[in-house]
């Protein structure tokens, strides 16, 4: 069984193809913008195009735009090959790494970069479950509340110097890694997760602002 | 004959259709977002990139089993590109070349615009090139020179507002939500054309161009003077927008004469007022006139199919890597018109 892994979520932009939990063929690259004129291409150079009986795609929180493109090439590849979709959390696969990477830590906040200067911020245990909830926060009370010594993401570097005794881990999600992930946390719906409300008022408000 | 999947997402409407380069429409489907935007009242960038995101594979799928066919049956993928908002144009693409990929069949970029251009075509198998177009939409107010697909001369543009905005920005100011022009269009036929003193921008100027950012504010003053009704204001504001369009035709037609053909497209387009003057515009200077039905005027997938098919069939193909651009003039050589609000 062959499974496609789209990861467009953060400034990284990477795709996987893996035969059960074995990577068969990846392609990793930090991008910074771009990903919606990279990703179908990088896809192609896969392995028979990448065609494979399930797609795995990064569903944020993280960049929109990047979400979107990762989420709308994995739909369309999962109606032209008649195959299912599902999704990963982009701080879960973070954490994932991070564990891997540094093991016998008790625990890791994971912190990637969001809109508005704000940081996503979540932190997991040592078997990689969430341990708190999701929150978008400015970089200095996201530094306030941290659980863990180990810090890990794109925010990783900022939230150590806002803090004592904190190690950065500077970590983007590859979708080279994501099948480290257990069963159960790459079968999430292929939803957007935004993690934050788009910017706009409705009038009713914008009336009682001017 | 060949088959083309068209997907659209430009703007606030996502939809997919399947044209045959023999103007057959196998399947055409639309979902719109008005209710998404109409407490903003006006379109939202990053909610319609979400709605699209959210629609678009659906409706693809729904519009391959209304016709009883799959991705394999199709010989192009065509999806616009540009010009609009860029999040959403980046969904419809990016899941274009998706798909164009895995059925291994060829990509078409569209510009939205000649998508609108080439549009009369589709359901007039008579009109050849060259003809003469007059573009209304939300974004954009221009006359056009089309020789061919991929072939424009722009002879005239707005140099501030766009016809449309013009309509929808009327439409917020008398409290008709949005989308504003039909609702302005349908108010304007219960009032006086003549009841309301507003301006006509730019008529009998040497320069070719439209203008209606005074026309707006004008709407807007007479409104707060509380002198008149909004039927009235309504239908005057369309009489000077009628005005206005037909003046600076004539100067174009009489310019720039030769054309067999005078063709209108675009949102604006949908307005039956418009349609009825440009007819005997097009009756004076012994020209065809020909006016998509408005379901064809609006955004939609089935003009981006028909503009997919005829660039197609011209061997004109895109590479996967090929970027969404948020602004895409259809004639990239076309002098700046005067005015910094000029959208394309
Ligand atoms: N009956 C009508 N009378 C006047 N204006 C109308 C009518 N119906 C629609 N419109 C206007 O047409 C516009 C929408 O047209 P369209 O969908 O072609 O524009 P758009 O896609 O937003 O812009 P563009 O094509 O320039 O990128 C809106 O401004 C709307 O108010
Ligand atoms: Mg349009």
């Amino acid at each position: 069984m062959h499974t496609l892994v789209i990861d467009t979520a953060t400034e990284a932009c990477s795709v996987a193809l893996f035969d059960g939990d074995k990577l068969i063929a990846g392609n990793y690259a930090k991008l910074g913008r771009g990903h919606a004129e990279r990703l179908v291409p990088m896809i192609a150079a896969l392995p028979g195009n990448g065609k494979a009986d399930a797609i795995i795609v990064n569903c944020g929180p993280g960049s929109f735009t990047g979400l979107r493109v990762g989420l709308s090439a994995a739909k369309a590849l999962g109606l032209a090959w008649s195959v299912p979709v599902t999704g990963y959390n982009c701080l879960g696969l973070v954490a994932i790494m991070a564990l891997v990477q540094q093991d016998g830590v008790d625990g890791v906040d994971v912190a990637m970069h969001g809109g508005h200067g704000e940081f996503f911020v979540q932190p997991y245990a040592p078997d990689g479950k969430a341990a708190g909830e999701l929150a978008s926060l400015t970089p200095e009370i996201a530094a306030a509340r941290l659980q863990y010594n180990l810090i890990a993401g794109s925010g990783s570097e900022k939230l150590v110097s806002l803090c004592d005794n904190a190690r950065a881990l500077s970590l983007w999600p590859d979708a080279r890694q994501a099948m480290r992930l257990p069963e159960h946390a790459r079968a999430l719906p292929a939803e957007p997760v935004y993690g934050r409300a788009p910017d706009a008022k409705p009038m009713a408000q914008q009336a009682k602002t001017r | 004959m060949a088959l083309i999947l068209g997907i659209e997402s430009s703007c606030d409407e996502s939809a997919a259709a399947i044209i045959g380069t023999d103007r057959t429409i196998y399947a055409h489907r639309l979902q719109t977002q008005e209710d998404e935007h109409k407490d903003y009242g006006g379109v939202v960038p990053e909610i319609a990139a979400r709605a699209h995101a959210q629609h678009i594979t659906p409706l693809i799928e729904a519009a391959l089993a209304d016709a009883d066919m799959t991705l394999n049956d199709m010989d192009a993928i065509a999806a616009t590109a540009g010009p609009g908002l860029i999040g959403g144009v980046m969904v419809g693409l990016v899941t274009g070349k998706a798909l164009a990929m895995a059925a291994g069949k060829p990509l078409v970029a569209v510009n939205h615009l000649e998508g609108h251009a080439l549009s009369p075509r589709l359901v007039d198998a008579e009109l050849d090139f060259p003809y003469m177009l007059l573009l209304v939409s939300g974004g954009h107010c221009q006359i056009l020179r089309v020789d061919g697909v991929g072939q424009y001369r722009r002879l005239a543009t707005t140099i501030d507002d766009a016809v449309g905005e013009a309509f929808d920005k009327t439409a917020k100011i008398l409290g008709l939500g949005y989308p504003g022009g039909p609702q302005v269009e349908k108010l304007a036929s219960t009032g006086d054309p003549k009841a309301v003193p507003l301006p006509r921008p730019l008529l009998r100027s040497t320069e070719p161009h439209f203008s209606f950012a005074g026309l707006k504010s004008a709407v807007l003053r007479a409104h707060q003077s509380g002198d008149y009704g909004d039927a009235d204001l309504a239908a005057s504001f369309q009489q000077a927008v009628l005005d206005c369009l037909q003046d600076r035709l004539e100067k174009t037609l009489r310019e720039h004469g030769g054309m067999k053909s005078l063709v209108v497209a675009g949102g604006v387009a949908s307005n039956a007022a418009i349609r009825a003057m440009l007819k005997t515009v097009a009756a004076s200077h012994g020209m065809r006139f020909v006016a998509p039905p408005p379901w064809l005027c609006t955004d939609n997938a089935a003009m981006i199919g028909w503009a997919g098919a005829e660039r197609f069939e011209a061997g004109l193909t895109d590479p996967l890597d090929i970027a969404a651009r948020p602004r895409w003039p259809l004639d990239e050589h076309a002098e700046k018109a005067r005015g910094a609000g000029v959208k394309a």
